[in-house]
């Protein structure tokens, strides 16, 4: 009896192998975003996400994708906003390997990052770090966005591409 | 027939060595010609991007390495001119800008649009690497309505977007930095490997200062500056147009607007001019210009002038 069963099994475990090597995984690149409930910055946002998260992307849509964060919070995110991870096939060889790669450094926030940045900064007095630091204070919140776009009579889709 | 597999495996990894260190050896024989001056700078980097297979071009500059890239260069516009004290405008122009940056390529960067009004009667829009955006006084003032300030912003998201500031760096900046990076496995840096990194930093920095405020970009990079900016602009809602009849009052040259900031860094109003009529005849019906958002610039702008 359970001679004919095993194929099943076979084409099973290949389906779930496949399933697992088809479900993309992407990983946010900027410093904080919001996960939206429609693809468009209007739409509420239904979760709080940080550089570096990994998400499952579900779906693709004009620019954004579909997602479901690891807590299955599912919504939607601009493309711009992740990174598709690739398979590193050369780690897994286990290659001579001397530099690293950038998704590595993204990772490990290395690269130019505040380091290099606090390093310059103690040689150069006259570069203006803390207007910069004002400038970043300035946020407008997608909401103010939607009501400028209103009263000018603007396209309003806060869709992105 | 054991033996026969086990051989070919054992050439099969012998050549893949092979062809590894000789990787290396090209780099380094690249490194040490450059270093006595007998080859130049655009050789070595020819002759280390055929055996570099991990980033050497901009387009793997991390969004985070990026946002700081883009801090700096803000740093030393900051340090250049003052930034006009009037929040009510600079709001506005932060609302519009963000609106505009919704409807292009890239409306999210590591650390988000930020958009600054610069206290001088030179006319020039500035975009630093990752979301930094300067206007002048200048150029707000020369600006007739709401269309035309939001196509000079499309126009600088556009160059954020396709990225034209990191593309101004030498890749053997990138090159050099890896190296320090691949070398280093700790979080943090020790001071050898700072201090290289910090210097390989303030190249980098120079390369993007100079494309801005000195040099200008390529200007291949500001037709498709203008061409993206158009583009971004009527996806907002925008009449196009805005942009063309900017352009209108920067020709005539240097006598217009001075002869720093703009017309020192961008082809001549009349060359782009063209271009941007072409482009906007080929997009066919696009948005009109409208009072009730030329009332509301008007309103930002009031008391610009003494």
């Amino acid at each position: 009896m359970k001679r004919p069963h095993r194929p099943a099994v076979f084409a099973g475990a290949l389906l779930v192998l496949a399933v697992l090597l088809l479900a993309e995984t992407v990983v946010v690149k900027v410093q904080t975003t919001s996960l939206r409930k429609e693809p468009k910055f209007y739409a509420a946002a239904v979760a709080s996400l940080k550089a570096g998260d990994s998400l499952t992307k579900l779906a693709s849509q004009n620019g954004w994708f579909q997602v479901k964060t690891v807590a299955d919070v599912i919504g939607w995110i601009h493309s711009s906003a992740v990174e598709t991870k690739k398979f590193n096939l050369t780690s897994v060889g286990g290659t001579r390997k001397t530099q690293a790669s950038a998704s590595e450094v993204a990772l490990a926030g290395k690269g130019f990052n505040k380091q290099v940045e606090d390093s310059y900064k103690a040689n150069h007095a006259n570069a203006d770090f803390a207007a910069v630091d004002r400038m970043l204070k300035i946020v407008v919140s997608p909401a103010v966005v939607e009501a400028f776009v209103k009263k000018g009579k603007l396209a309003g889709s806060g869709g992105g591409k | 027939m054991k033996a026969p597999r086990f051989g070919s495996v054992v050439a099969a990894a012998a050549l893949a060595s092979l062809l590894l260190s000789q990787c290396s050896v090209i780099q380094q024989g690249a490194d040490v010609l450059s270093d006595t001056g007998k080859i130049s700078e655009k050789d070595r980097d020819s002759i280390v991007k055929t055996s570099e297979a991990v980033r050497s071009t901009f387009s793997e500059i991390t969004e985070q390495e990026e946002y700081y890239i883009g801090r700096a260069v803000s740093a030393l516009i900051l340090s250049r001119y003052k930034v006009l004290g009037n929040s009510s405008l600079t709001d506005y122009v932060n609302v519009c800008g963000k609106a505009v940056s919704y409807s292009s390529d890239r409306p999210e960067t590591f650390g988000g649009y930020h958009f600054l009004v610069l206290d001088t009667n030179e006319v020039n829009a500035l975009a630093a690497p990752g979301g930094f955006i300067f206007v002048t006084k200048g150029l707000v003032e020369r600006c007739k309505d709401e269309e035309m300030l939001a196509s000079i912003l499309a126009h600088e998201i556009g160059h954020v977007s396709a990225k034209h500031g990191l593309q101004s760096i030498k890749k053997s900046r990138l090159v050099d930095a890896f190296k320090v990076l691949g070398k280093e496995a700790a979080t943090r840096y020790g001071s050898k490997e700072l201090a290289e990194l910090t210097g390989i930093f303030e190249n980098v920095l120079g390369d993007i200062v100079e494309s801005l405020v000195e040099k200008g970009y390529d200007r291949k990079y500001e037709y498709e500056a203008d061409k993206l900016g158009a583009k971004y602009a009527a996806a907002t809602g925008y009449d196009p147009n805005g942009l063309a009849r900017f352009l209108k009052t920067m020709t005539g040259g240097p006598a217009a607007g001075g002869a720093n900031g703009w017309f020192k860094t961008h082809p001549s109003a009349e060359d782009r001019l063209g271009r941007v009529n072409d482009q906007i005849k080929g997009m066919g019906a696009v948005p009109k210009t409208l009072d009730v958002r030329t009332a509301r610039f008007l309103q930002a702008a009031k008391g610009l002038k003494p």
